[in-house]
């Protein structure tokens, strides 16, 4: 065997490997497939020489390895055009295939011609088209590398790849020509270095993996969001932003959320992906959405933690990602919600600047004040602090989804006054309190669009600690609501610890979350009514332990690390219960 | 000093590998370069032009991750904590200077001047500041959220709902 064979034989083994590695690892089929396809003809490519050199191939079959050598550099110039395009390739730019067009026009007329192996590279067409195809490859990837800052990394590999192709195939023919040296025809030595590129750039850019499998195929219900829109919900925390992500899924709609972290309660048809720890973080987010679109168009990706993404991998290339987000969206009828959760105020210009859907949205806490404000005047703060108390919540994780639990709350603190009020003061209380539970409903029911276009109850409702004016229900009610008042803290203390770290369980791990709460009591060989603060420390020790035991046997590293937060969530909100309670 | 001496030991070896390579790639195309001493004189020139340049990069230190983008400054303790790797992230206002991203280099440097380590960025995100965390304090070089909120009140005026980044980061090489 020749330096050469040896050389070509051994890039062949690697070509084989790198074809195996992507179609493993890979997620975007459409580009696997074309990867496949490309690595397969330099794979071929390289045999037919090795046979030909050895003498196990007929030399009469050279044609074999002429029509691979032009179906390879075909595919690399589509491959490469696929690479910075994504699956919108297929769609958007499907003029790329016309180049296989001269591929068997030019194999079948090789023969006639007098085309050889030899001659690949000379001035004929065959050496033309050859040139013209990696020609192609590498304008595209200089455009990309000067256009894009999103693609910059991705580029600069790819066209290490197109010239190590040029150095390997037409270049080193040139010089090999130019000694007088025997040529390695039918043969680029660079063709491992090259996909190895590719590759690289495959799974730079690949998708994230989601928690679920949506089933393929188009959506053509109606949601609250329009299709074809990328709309930014503006709020402080991406509580709307998961909020519609959680109802759009209920309706059925395909729905994906790319998080820094997988929202603790997912619905059915809720896909999660979580944003990786990478510079990559921002092409990664365009491709897993883009690709998500493409196989559900018509569906819904919410990315809650874009400020993540700007944050690993710069404003720019995030920007740059959204902008591409916004044509993917429009090609394919879907929708796309953006939260500016954590963005700078510059940050938030600037993507004010990209002429998107702008909804602005309130603090659920706030509003939550303002209705109870409505009912309860200058003490609805306390109420609120009293039920956060009894939730072992922070006032700022308040949301619309807390709404039916605060009614509960209320009531329940209004059959604690049954005794200590009567008469027509406790009938104001009730009536006060149904009126606020009813404006709670109403909002919460609220979607985001119409929360977006009406009034805010906090912006309608003048607050009577802002304005010294005393309202008549604050006058002849005041008796009863400074007892309504200290009631609620009274059963924010009073309310059996059960109730409350039932409430968290339930809140992080869902239905299942009382089932694990009564299993650890009943180990402690103790009844819900008979806990004691203690009594929480440890059960707070004890589920630590066995949900880590649980989650270390979960294989999926998304689904390990949503339960670990989930763990860690429910340890610090009983801490913070018994905390509170001391 | 081990540590350096390591250090210096692979580099040198780098350089040494690279070097061989050069009179490898020469001889094998002394046949190209028979054809003329301008042949020589500008592929042989370009190519020792690239092997240098990659040579300095590597013996500077800044292969494989590259340039620094930027600065980070400590005081004395923080940048203390940072060299004896009790601290392994770094929180920052969201707003202002710019900061560098996953996968960049920066000098770390004392608010007193000197640049005492490069430091990589393996992980930034966002937090409100009344979110953070006491093991965010802790990762930090903290006892608690308070410390960590005391020892930045002198350089950064924070109020909770402010925005802040949360680097995480690791000390390249070996120490200045």
């Amino acid at each position: 065997m020749t330096h050469a064979t040896i050389a070509v034989a051994a890039g062949s083994l690697v070509a084989a490997w790198l074809i195996a590695l992507v179609l493993i690892r890979g997620r975007r089929r459409w580009l696997q497939t074309m990867y496949a396809a490309c690595g397969l003809a330099f794979l071929v490519m390289g045999i037919g020489f090795v046979g030909l050199e050895e003498g196990f191939l007929d030399p009469a079959r050279q044609d074999i390895v002429l029509g691979t050598l032009l179906l390879a550099h075909a595919l690399t110039a589509i491959l490469v055009v696929g690479l910075i395009h994504g699956e919108t390739l297929p769609r958007r730019r499907a003029a790329a295939f016309l180049l296989l067009g001269p591929v068997p026009v030019l194999a079948v007329f090789a023969p006639a011609e007098g085309w050889t192996l030899e001659t690949a590279y000379d001035g004929n067409p065959v050496g033309g088209y050859l040139v013209l195809c990696l020609g192609i490859a590498l304008a595209e990837t200089v455009y990309a590398r000067l256009t894009s800052r999103l693609y910059a990394a991705q580029s600069f590999w790819l066209s290490l790849g197109v010239v190590a192709l040029f150095v390997g195939g037409p270049i080193y023919t040139y010089e090999l020509q130019a000694l007088g040296l025997p040529l390695s025809a039918g043969a680029n030595v660079a063709a491992p270095v090259a996909l190895g590129t590719f590759a690289l750039v495959i799974l730079q850019a690949d998708p994230l993996p989601s928690s679920s499998r949506i089933p393929r195929g188009p959506w053509r219900g109606t949601g609250s969001l329009r299709a074809g829109e990328a709309i930014v919900f503006e709020e402080a925390r991406p509580t709307y932003a998961i909020h519609t992500a959680r109802t759009e899924a209920a309706a059925g709609r395909p729905t994906l959320v790319v998080a820094r972290s997988a929202p603790p309660l997912t619905a059915s048809g809720l896909g999660t992906a979580t944003i990786p720890a990478t510079r990559h973080a921002a092409v990664r987010l365009l491709t897993t959405a883009s690709e998500f679109l493409a196989a559900h168009p018509g569906g819904l990706v919410v990315i809650p933690a874009l400020a993540d993404v700007v944050a690993r991998s710069g404003r720019l290339r995030a920007f740059e990602s959204v902008i591409r987000l916004k044509h993917a969206v429009k090609d394919t009828h879907s929708s796309v919600v953006l939260s500016t959760a954590l963005l700078t105020d510059s940050e938030r210009q600037n993507l004010k600047d990209l002429r998107l859907t702008w909804w602005s949205l309130p603090e659920p806490r706030r509003e939550l004040d303002a209705i109870l404000s409505q009912s309860f005047g200058s003490g609805a703060p306390r109420l609120l602090e009293a039920f956060c108390r009894a939730h072992g919540l922070r006032p700022d994780d308040l949301s619309t989804d807390h709404v039916p639990a605060l009614i509960a709350f209320l009531q329940r603190t209004i059959a604690e006054l049954t005794g200590a009020v009567e008469g027509s003061g406790a009938h104001g209380l009730r009536v006060q309190v149904e009126a606020a539970s009813s404006v709670l409903r109403s909002f919460a029911a609220l979607d985001a669009s119409e929360v977006a276009r009406g009034r805010w109850p906090s912006r309608g409702a003048p607050r009577t600690d802002e304005d010294l004016l005393v309202t008549a229900a604050d006058y002849w009610k005041g008796k009863e609501m400074e007892e309504l008042f200290a009631s609620a803290d009274a059963v924010s203390e009073r309310e059996p610890l059960y109730e409350r770290a039932r409430a968290v369980f339930v809140e992080e791990l869902g239905d299942a979350g009382e089932g694990v709460l009564r299993t650890q009591i009943a180990r402690l060989g103790k009844r819900p009514e008979d806990l004691e603060k203690g009594d929480i420390v440890r059960i707070a020790d004890r589920a630590t332990v066995d949900l880590a035991t649980l989650a270390d046997v979960v294989d999926l590293p998304k689904e390990k690390d949503r339960l670990a937060r989930q763990i860690d969530e429910i340890r610090v909100r009983l801490e913070r219960l018994v905390r509170e309670d001391a | 000093m081990a540590s350096r001496f390591v250090t210096t030991l692979i580099r040198s070896a780098v350089l040494f590998l690279i070097s061989v390579m050069l009179v490898l790639g020469f001889w094998f195309h002394s046949e190209f370069y028979q054809l003329g001493l301008t042949n020589l004189a500008i592929v042989g020139g370009f190519i020792t032009f690239l092997v240098i340049g990659a040579a300095r990069l590597a013996i500077s230190g800044e292969l494989p991750k590259g340039r620094p983008v930027g600065d980070l400054t400590f005081s004395l303790e923080e940048g203390d904590r940072i060299l004896r790797g009790v601290a392994a992230t770094v929180v920052r206002p969201a707003e202002g200077a710019p900061l560098p991203g996953v996968g960049q280099v920066v000098r770390a440097k004392y608010d007193t001047g000197p640049e005492f380590a490069r430091l990589v960025v393996t992980d930034a995100l966002r937090q409100h500041l009344s979110d953070l965390t006491e093991q965010d304090a802790r990762d930090a070089g903290f006892r608690s959220t308070s410390a960590l909120r005391g020892a930045a009140a002198g350089r950064w005026t924070w109020t909770p709902a402010d925005v802040v980044t949360i680097l995480r980061v690791r000390k390249l090489g070996a120490a200045r």
